[in-house]
C-alpha cells in the first residue's frame, strides 16, 4: 500500500482544447510551491497524484495553489482483485468512526469484470459487517468512500479537503494590481490570482509625507499575496512631485481625481513596460468621492488598457471577510498614512467634469513628471519568507 | 576545561554570538521610533518574532519578552493572580518546580493567595489523582514544570491539561518550559502559558519569553508605555539572538538527543559500579541531565575538588546553592540522598574524551574524599 495525495482539478475540467495547458500550468505550479521537499507527481486529465514520505507538508503546501477542487489523502494498491479490495477496505476502517456512508466506484478500466454498482454492493457489504453502527445512505452520506479501479492500480479514499478552485495561476497571463496598502487591493489581487492572473503590484509612495513604515506595510501585504504565487514584483514609484505639484497648481476639489488620473497614467505605462495585459485595482463602487460611477469613469478615459475592479460589486464587510481569510486584514488596519490619505481636501469633488480635468492639468508639465517617476522607479522581487534578515536570524 | 553544568547556563554559541554583534553595532535605531533607523530595527524585530512564532506554532500577539524564565514565571504567576484573584486565590504547584517559583508562590501568600502542592509518584510524574483531588472551584492557575532541572523529569502536559481542565475548566495552566526547550520536543497548545528562557539554549543571557494564550490576561508586573505587558526598550540584539538560538536549538533537538543519550549510557554504566553512589534517574529523566547522590560526600567538597582539575558540574541546582534539594525529598523522602547530590549536564558540545576524563577525575576525588568521608562518619 501507498499513501498518496490525490488531487481533483478545479474548473479546468471543463475547458476542453486547453485542458493540457491548464494541467500542466498546475503542475509546475506545484512544483514550485513543492520545492526542496522528496516527491513524485503522475498525472492524467482528471486527477493528479503525489507520492511522498512527507504528506503533511506537501498538503499544507497544496492549500495555497489555484486551480485544485480538492485534496485527497488516499491509499494505492498494486492489486484490483476484489478479494484484495475487500482485505485493504477492512484494514482502512478499522479505526475509523463511520456514522452513514454509500461506496462509489468507478472504473477506468472497463475490462474490469464487475461492473462499478456491483464493485460499491459488494464493498458497501464488507463496511457494513466490519464497522459497527455503519449505516447505508446513498442521498445524503455522511461519508463517501471512493474506490477507483484503473489497470493495474485500485485507489481507495474518503473525501478530502476542499482546495482554493480557480485556475492555475499564469494561464491567464499577467495583470498589474494597484496596491495601496488598505483592505480591498490585496483582496482584488488575490481574487485575479484566482483567475488564474499571474499579479505584479504597483505603489505610489510619497516621502517624507508617507513614511517607510507604509511602504514596508504594502511589503508586508505583497508577501502575504506571494503565497500564493511563489514571488510578486512590486514596483514602487515616487509620487512626491507629482502629489506636491497637483496640490501647488490645481483647485483642491480635482486634487484625487487628478491624482488618480496620473497614477493610472503611470500604471498603464509600467504595465506595458511588464507585459502585463490589464490593470487590477480595488475601487469599490461608491465607498469614497473617487470611486462614484463619474469619478471613475472621468478617472479612466486617460488609459486605453482594460481596468478589472474584482470587488467593485462587494460591500465593506464582504471585502473584508475575505480579507481576514486570507490574512491581509490586520496589516491593512495598520494605521500609516498612504498616498491617498495626504492632501485630503475637505470637499473632493464626486461628479468631477472630464473638461475641467482637461484644463486643470494643463497647469502642470505632467508628461515630464511621469516620465521622471517612472524612470526613478524601484523594483523589489518580493517573496513569501521574508529573505532580508537570513543571515542574521 | 570539561564543562558539565549545561543545565545551570550554556555558552553562547558563535553565530548566535555573531547576530548579537551584528545587531548591536548596525541596528542602532529604537524599533519604536518612527524614522526609517527604527522601522529598519522595528522590521528585523518583527521577523526575529515570526520565527519564533513558526517554530512554537503561536501567534505573534502570544509572545512577551522578558528578561528571562524567572521573570516570565513572575509575570504568568503573579501577574495572572493579581488579575483573576476575585475568581478564586488557590495555586496548584508541583514539588519539583524551579526555586524561582515557590519564591513567587510565597510572595502571593502574604497577598492572601493559598498554595497547594501537588504529589508526584516514586518515578517523579505528577500523581494525576492527586491532581484531580487538589484542583478546585477556587483554583485559578497550576503550574507545573515541564522538565524538572535537577533529575530531568519530564511531566506528560497534555494528559495533565485534561485532567485540570475536567476539574476546572477556568483553571489556567501555566509551565516553566526552560529546561525542556530544545531538549524535547514542546507543543505550547498543551499550555496556556509558558516560560521560556535564552541561555539555557546557546543564546546570550538576559532574555527569555513568556507564551501567553491570547484569551489569558495577566497584570504586568514592569509598566509601562499603553497597553504594553512588559514595559521598556526591547533589546533587539537579545530578541534576534535568542530567536536564532531557539531556531538552532529546535532543528537540532533530535540530532543532539541522540548524541547525549549515547553519553549518558557511558556515564550511567560506569558510575552504577560505585556502591554507595545513588543514580537519580527515574523512567521519565531526560538524558541530558545525570543527577547522583554521593551520599558520604558534601556537594560543595567535590564540585571544588573537580574544579581543580578544570572539571565543572552542579550542584542541585545553580538557583539554590548548597541547600537541600526539594525535588530529590519528593522523589526519596531520604535526606542524606537530597543533601548530597551534583548534577552532570551534558550537551551535544560534550565529546565522549571528555567524558572518559571525567570517569577518570571522578573516581581519583572520589576514592579520596570517600575514604575520609567514611572516617569522618
Amino acid at each position: 500500500m501507498n499513501k498518496l495525495i490525490i488531487i481533483k482539478y478545479g474548473e479546468l475540467t471543463t475547458k476542453k482544447g486547453n485542458i493540457k495547458f491548464f494541467i500542466k500550468t498546475l503542475k509546475k505550479n506545484i512544483d514550485c510551491a513543492l520545492e526542496g521537499l522528496d516527491y513524485k507527481i503522475e498525472y492524467d486529465n482528471g486527477r493528479m497524484f503525489i507520492f511522498s514520505n512527507d504528506l503533511d507538508e506537501i498538503e499544507k503546501r497544496l492549500r495555497y495553489i489555484f486551480g485544485i477542487h480538492e485534496i485527497i489523502i488516499g491509499y494505492e494498491y498494486d492489486s484490483i482483485d476484489i478479494e484484495d479490495l475487500k482485505k485493504n477496505l477492512i484494514e482502512l476502517i478499522k479505526n475509523k468512526e463511520l456514522d452513514t456512508f454509500k461506496v462509489e466506484t468507478k472504473r477506468s478500466y472497463k475490462g474490469y469484470p464487475i461492473t462499478s454498482m456491483e464493485v460499491s454492493r459488494i464493498l458497501g457489504g464488507v463496511v457494513l459487517a466490519n464497522a459497527h453502527g455503519a449505516k447505508v445512505d446513498v442521498h445524503n452520506p455522511k461519508t463517501v468512500i471512493d474506490v477507483e479501479i484503473r489497470f493495474n492500480k485500485a485507489y481507495i479514499y474518503f473525501g478530502g479537503e476542499s482546495g482554493l478552485h480557480g485556475y492555475p495561476l499564469g494561464v491567464q497571463g499577467k495583470g498589474l494590481l494597484m496596491l495601496s496598502g488598505g483592505i480591498d487591493s490585496p483582496v482584488s489581487g488575490y481574487l485575479a490570482m484566482k483567475r488564474g492572473i499571474r499579479i505584479e503590484c504597483i505603489y505610489f509612495e510619497s516621502p517624507p509625507h508617507t513614511s517607510d513604515a507604509a511602504k514596508e506595510k504594502v511589503k508586508s501585504l505583497v508577501r502575504i499575496l506571494s503565497k500564493y504565487s511563489g514571488y510578486i514584483k512590486l514596483h514602487v514609484i515616487n509620487f512626491t512631485e507629482i502629489q506636491e505639484e497637483i496640490y501647488k497648481n490645481i483647485s483642491h476639489e480635482y486634487l484625487i481625481t487628478i491624482m488618480r488620473r496620473m497614477m493610472y497614467r503611470i500604471s498603464e505605462r509600467i504595465a506595458h513596460k511588464n507585459n502585463c495585459k490589464i490593470i487590477i485595482n480595488g475601487e469599490s463602487i461608491g465607498q469614497v468621492a473617487s470611486q462614484t460611477l463619474t469619478s471613475m469613469s472621468v478617472i479612466n478615459e486617460t488609459i486605453r488598457m482594460p481596468v478589472i475592479r474584482p470587488v467593485a460589486c462587494l460591500d465593506k464587510l464582504e471585502i473584508i471577510d475575505i480579507a481576514k481569510k486570507i490574512d491581509t486584514y490586520e496589516t491593512s488596519i495598520l494605521p500609516y498614512e498612504d498616498c491617498c490619505t495626504i492632501f485630503v481636501p475637505d470637499h473632493p469633488v464626486i461628479n468631477p467634469e472630464l473638461n475641467k480635468c482637461v484644463e486643470y492639468e494643463k497647469l502642470i508639465d505632467w508628461p515630464l513628471l511621469i516620465d521622471k517617476a517612472i524612470s526613478n522607479e524601484e523594483v523589489i522581487k518580493i517573496t513569501k519568507e521574508n529573505e532580508n534578515f537570513k543571515d542574521l536570524l | 576545561m570539561i564543562y558539565l553544568d549545561y543545565s545551570a547556563t550554556t555558552p553562547v554559541s558563535k553565530e548566535v554570538l555573531d547576530s548579537y554583534i551584528k545587531v548591536t553595532k548596525e541596528y542602532i535605531g529604537n524599533p519604536n521610533s518612527l524614522h526609517s533607523l527604527g522601522e529598519k530595527s522595528h522590521e528585523l524585530m518583527e521577523s526575529a518574532t515570526k520565527q519564533i512564532c513558526d517554530i512554537l506554532d503561536i501567534d505573534e500577539k502570544e509572545i512577551i519578552y522578558t528578561s528571562g524564565s524567572t521573570e516570565a514565571n513572575n509575570l504568568a504567576i503573579i501577574g495572572y493572580a493579581l488579575k483573576n484573584s476575585k475568581r478564586g486565590k488557590n495555586i496548584v504547584v508541583s514539588k519539583l518546580e524551579h526555586p524561582s517559583i515557590y519564591g513567587i508562590c510565597d510572595y502571593l501568600k502574604t497577598f492572601g493567595f493559598t498554595i497547594t502542592y501537588v504529589d508526584n509518584n516514586e518515578e517523579g510524574l505528577i500523581d494525576f489523582e492527586d491532581l484531580k483531588n487538589k484542583v478546585k472551584s477556587d483554583t485559578i492557575l497550576v503550574s507545573i514544570v515541564a522538565v524538572n532541572s535537577e533529575v530531568g523529569i519530564r511531566q506528560p502536559l497534555k494528559t495533565l491539561r485534561q485532567i485540570i481542565k475536567k476539574q476546572n475548566e477556568n483553571t489556567v495552566f501555566h509551565s516553566d518550559m526552560t529546561q525542556a526547550v530544545g531538549k524535547v520536543n514542546i507543543n505550547l497548545h498543551d499550555v496556556d502559558m509558558a516560560s521560556l528562557s535564552s541561555h539555557k539554549i546557546y543564546g546570550p543571557k538576559g532574555i527569555g519569553m513568556l507564551y501567553k494564550n491570547e484569551k489569558i490576561n495577566v497584570e504586568p508586573i514592569i509598566h509601562g508605555a499603553d497597553n504594553s505587558l512588559r514595559g521598556g526598550t526591547p533589546s533587539l540584539p537579545l530578541i534576534v539572538a535568542f530567536s536564532k538560538a531557539l531556531r538552532i536549538a529546535v532543528t537540532n533537538c533530535s540530532k543532539n538527543e541522540s548524541v547525549v543519550k549515547l553519553l549518558n549510557e557511558k556515564l550511567s554504566s560506569t558510575i552504577s559500579k560505585y556502591p554507595k553512589i545513588k543514580i537519580n534517574k527515574t523512567a521519565y529523566s531526560i538524558p541530558h541531565i545525570f543527577n547522583i547522590s554521593l551520599m558520604n560526600i558534601k556537594p560543595e567538597t567535590f564540585i571544588h575538588a573537580l574544579e581543580k582539575r578544570d572539571i565543572y558540574v552542579g550542584s542541585n541546582t545553580a538557583c539554590s546553592k548548597g541547600g537541600i534539594s526539594s525535588t530529590l525529598m519528593a522523589l526519596y523522602s531520604d535526606k542524606t540522598r537530597a543533601l548530597t547530590s551534583i548534577r552532570i549536564c551534558l550537551s551535544h558540545l560534550t565529546s565522549f574524551d571528555d567524558i572518559n576524563k571525567f570517569l577518570y577525575s571522578f573516581d581519583i576525588v572520589y576514592n579520596k574524599l570517600s575514604e575520609l568521608g567514611d572516617k569522618l562518619e
